[in-house]
């Protein structure tokens, strides 16, 4: 490589200085031609509801389908490179199942597929697993297109709790793959005992090895039922008491880090010692950690919905195939045994006693009337609340 | 080295410890050196050394035990392959383009004067040091403003972007150094300006082209910041890792960077070999 | 064939044209882009709209001013950190190096073939609170019993000078490597000490080289993000993090576009300033 040595010769003479303050001019109105040819109006936002749900769906199966999914969330061997409840549907229909686990928080997934999808263009999946807030906020923009009913004859088997939300009264456009518990996962050697409460996560003892979630219908939610508040209509003036809270805790240390579904790796490697986490990851994670444990506070836990839509793009026919596949609760249950997750599927608890007794009465899954009357659901309408959002962000940071 | 007179006296003699002393003193920066080099190479070995891990789980933090499984099936978890290919595919072209375009442009450079040398000289020195994120956010802005579709044709439009640069720098360094009285020796001779070019001018500056291409594709397999802001949901093995990062590296990705990492030092030592051999002692 | 020859003066521009024609349009076309969204505002609801949003810059400013001198403190420390660690490594393989420099130099280029996340993923497993280095350096007393070294700004630093290390060391190298070395010999000679001899004779010469070296860290550093996110937490935020959670997250890509903005010119106000001293010609090669 050559190397500057010298100095540039000599001031620039004025004929130089001319010639270039004439280029720069020039330069300087392309940006005003460019901005005519591409229109005033910036760049598009949504377009208008092309009703894509509207199109004859055609019924034939597709080679192959994709799905997009939060991790941790199907049963699998351990290191993750096979999948046998796909392996099962593969076998039966034929098609191929490309199974990614890439969702690791509703923001960050919206934000990236929000572009492609305001102009109506699609994003290479089948099937998305949107939590039920980001589920009815893609159904609002005009991104989902509506599922083959015709193809889920199993949609019969959906529970009855789970069959009308407000944001889709008939389930024409989603169906839930699992509910969650949104707790706090630890280590019970290293924090020294029960956690039953998610103040003691601030306690200074476990400085520097908490982290929380970065999503404010989990966290935010949790604090609020801590302070007896309601998360169905959350107060603005609670929400910022706890958002101060909160920050302080980051400020000093307390705090390591908010997570989408990360924590897992922190809690497996013990950087973290207790996290606020999802119920079915921590059965999952003991095999890195056997002596972490799953705990839902005594003030209340959170529990929301992770819906199957179909995308713009997606084929509606295979989708609603695999779809009504996971609604036999011979397979639900397969896939519950390993997830430990809340199923939507009526007959899983018969089916899954056939795979092991003991799962029957497991909580996580089959949760029973006491424990389900301590879940909430944080409002979804605080969660597109701009100024809730503008104050949650202040809190995670970024 | 010049021929010594004597030796000017040392000042420092006699005593154990001054000879000691001094011994320290000029093997410090041999044992910072060496120390430094270690620091350098720390990660890699670590990556290299858990490669063979057989972890319990799906985080690959401690090591458990010793296997060659996941060198056996390296593309074992899902869409790691793909995305690999992905990478690979998109660094081909990218490199193939950008070392026309960028030798090209060190060729009349090197050779040749004429106005607004020096904006060239600054158009193609700013991308070599602007953040990659202003890069590669700028490009986001163009393809929304525009209504693009973002994916491989845009990450591959990205890549060509900054490996250009990279390239011009590496070929004219080459370029500078020869020797035109070969080329004039040929045109005596009788041959034209095509031939000359085919047959003396490109075969001598190879190893240049060749070593600008080799870090376009370096460059192009590693680039995550600017895919991550133009790849759409299409997926290069960066991007396959830092998602991978927030639910378990699986150990094959060890692999796959020890892979890569060996085939690049492979040719880059090929390309050193080749070099040394075709350039007479001395010359540049 | 003939027609060059009669217009041979076209020659250097045909070259040119495509490469250039390329980097025009998507490098200086993108920026005056970047420009132009950071003067729209709105949601992907709703849609973009441009209408000189000045707001963009003042909140983007007032807002994440924390983030932007972090960015530039980090950068500034961990380049500080690369020329001190760099220069007598660098001075070692120049001068020592003998028969063996260029196997030498090929240690310090290795890490850049390892891809990024790797190599800075490998410093998560290397910096674990359970790991050996913490371990090590709490029995030395270096780190408090309940401290630790990740998810802070050290290890933050620790990482982004890691990464950027071959960017000082390279051209620290070229510089040093021309420097005669009977010059030096002839500086101890006239000079009592080689101390004197190396702050006379030898660091001026290699300016260039340190000038060179601190330019390439520090700005693409100042940009990174990487680091931050794998080794650090909120409290580590960069300017690059937020830019990155804006544009692919949030999608406010008006004030994304706007921290862009500043932050490149900030950039070549710097870089300005440097052709300025040295010279464009010699800058590319």
């Amino acid at each position: 490589m050559n190397y500057p040595f010298e100095r540039i010769h000599g001031p620039m003479t004025r004929k130089q200085l001319l010639r270039r303050a004439a280029v720069g001019g020039a330069t300087l109105s392309l940006p005003g031609l460019l901005a005519a040819c591409g229109g005033g109006g910036g760049i598009e936002g949504e377009q208008a509801a092309t009703g894509a749900g509207e199109t004859t769906v055609v019924q034939e199966l597709a080679d192959e389908i994709t799905v997009s999914n939060w991790p941790f969330y199907i049963d699998q061997n351990d290191d993750a490179t096979s999948f046998p409840t796909l392996d099962q549907f593969t076998q039966e229909t034929g098609v191929k199942v490309n199974y990614l686990e890439d969702i690791n928080s509703n923001e960050e997934f919206f934000g990236e597929i929000q572009a492609p999808l305001s102009r109506g263009q699609g994003i290479d999946r089948d099937i998305i697993v949107p939590t039920a807030w980001l589920a009815a906020r893609l159904l609002d923009l005009g991104y989902l297109q509506k599922l083959d009913k015709s193809a889920i004859p199993n949609i019969e088997n959906l529970e009855d709790t789970l069959a009308s939300p407000p944001w889709d009264p008939n389930r024409d456009y989603s169906l839930p793959w699992q509910s969650y518990i949104t707790g706090v996962g630890y280590d019970p050697k290293k924090v020294g005992g029960e956690i039953t409460s998610v103040e003691q996560l601030l306690d200074p003892a476990l400085k520097g090895k908490v982290t929380m979630l970065d999503s404010m219908e989990d966290t935010a939610a949790l604090f609020m039922l801590e302070m007896g508040g309601d998360v169905a209509n959350p107060d603005q003036t609670m929400f910022n008491e706890i958002c101060e809270k909160l920050k302080k805790a980051v400020d000093d240390g307390q705090i390591r880090q908010f997570t989408g579904n990360d924590y897992t790796g922190l809690l497996a490697g013990g950087d973290a010692w207790a996290s606020l986490a999802w119920s079915g990851d921590i059965v999952i994670l003991q095999a890195d950690n056997p002596n972490l444990e799953f705990r839902i506070p005594d003030a209340g836990g959170i529990s929301s919905v992770d819906t199957m839509v179909i995308p713009t793009g997606g084929d509606v026919f295979t989708a609603s195939t695999f779809m009504n596949f996971f609604y036999d609760p011979a397979i639900a249950a397969q896939v519950a045994a390993y997830v430990n997750y809340i199923t939507p599927v009526k007959g899983t608890k018969e089916a899954i006693a056939e795979i092991d007794p003991a799962l029957a009465e497991n909580p996580l899954i089959f949760p029973p009337p006491d424990v389900l009357e301590n879940l909430h659901e944080f409002s979804a309408e605080a969660i597109e609340n701009p100024e809730f959002q503008e104050q949650w962000q202040a809190v995670i940071g970024v | 080295m010049t021929t010594a007179a004597e030796p000017l006296p040392r000042r420092h003699r006699g005593s154990a410890a001054t000879r000691l002393w001094a011994f320290v003193r000029h093997h410090t920066l041999t044992f910072f050196g060496v120390l430094a080099l270690a620091y350098l190479m720390l990660p890699i070995v670590v990556v290299i050394v858990f490669s063979f891990n057989d972890p319990a789980g799906r985080y690959n933090y401690t090591w458990e035990g010793f296997t060659t499984e996941h060198w056996t099936n390296p593309f074992g978890p899902p869409f790691l392959g793909d995305a690999v290919k992905t990478s690979i595919e998109v660094a081909l072209i990218a490199t193939l383009v950008a070392t026309v375009l960028g030798t090209l442009v060190a060729m009349a450079l090197v050779r040749y004067h004429f106005r607004g040398r020096g904006a060239t000289n600054f158009l193609i020195f700013v991308p070599l040091t602007a953040p990659e994120i202003v890069l590669g956010a700028s490009l986001l802005t163009l393809f929304l403003n525009l209504g693009t579709a973002l994916g491989f044709w845009t990450i591959v439009l990205a890549h060509i972007m900054f490996c250009i640069s990279f390239v011009v720098v590496t070929v004219r360094a080459r370029l500078v150094g020869f020797d035109r009285h070969v080329e004039e020796a040929a045109a005596d001779l009788g041959a034209n300006e095509w031939v000359t070019f085919l047959r003396i001018t490109l075969p001598l500056i190879a190893p240049g082209i060749l070593a600008g291409a080799l870090l376009a594709f370096s460059l192009s397999i590693d680039d995550f910041v600017i895919t991550s802001f133009n790849s759409g949901t299409t997926t290069t093995f960066p991007l396959f890792v830092w998602s991978a990062a927030q639910r378990g590296v699986p150990a094959e990705v060890n692999v796959i960077g020890t892979m890569i990492f060996g085939v690049a030092i492979v040719l880059m030592l090929a390309n050193v070999l080749w070099q040394y051999r075709r350039t007479p002692k001395g010359a540049v | 064939m003939s027609f060059l020859h009669r217009h041979s003066w076209l020659t250097p521009y045909l070259l040119l044209a495509p490469g250039i024609a390329f980097l025009v349009l998507f490098f200086v076309v993108p920026l005056y882009y970047l420009g132009y969204t950071s003067l729209q505002e709105g949601t992907v609801q709703v849609g973009y709209t441009f209408n000189w949003a000045w707001d963009n810059y003042t909140s983007a400013f007032s807002t994440y001013r924390e983030q932007f001198f972090r960015s530039l403190q980090y950068a500034g420390i961990a380049t500080i950190l690369a020329l001190l660690i760099s220069y007598p490594l660098t001075y070692w393989i120049a001068f020592r190096g003998g028969r063996w420099k260029n196997l030498l130099l090929l240690f310090i280029i290795a890490p850049f073939f390892v891809t990024y996340l790797i190599r800075t993923l490998a410093w998560q497993n290397i910096l674990a609170d359970d790991g050996f280095v913490v371990g090590v350096l709490q029995a030395l007393g270096i780190v408090a019993d309940d401290g630790r070294l990740l998810a802070t700004s050290t290890a933050v630093i620790a990482g982004i000078t890691y990464n950027f290390l071959p960017f000082m060391a390279l051209p620290l190298y070229v510089a040093l490597e021309q420097i005669d070395p009977r010059l030096i010999e002839a500086a101890k000679d006239l000079y009592s000490s080689s101390t004197k001899a190396f702050l006379r004779v030898t660091l001026p010469l290699s300016m260039p080289g340190v000038i060179a070296g601190t330019l390439l860290t520090f700005i693409p550093a100042a940009g990174d993000f990487i680091n931050a996110e794998l080794l650090g937490t909120p409290n580590q935020a960069m300017i690059g993090n937020v830019i990155q959670s804006k544009f692919l997250e949030i999608t406010d890509y008006g004030q994304a576009a706007a921290m862009s903005v500043i932050l490149m010119a900030v950039i070549l106000l710097l870089i300005a300033v440097y052709t300025r001293i040295l010279g464009t010609e010699r800058m590319a090669g």
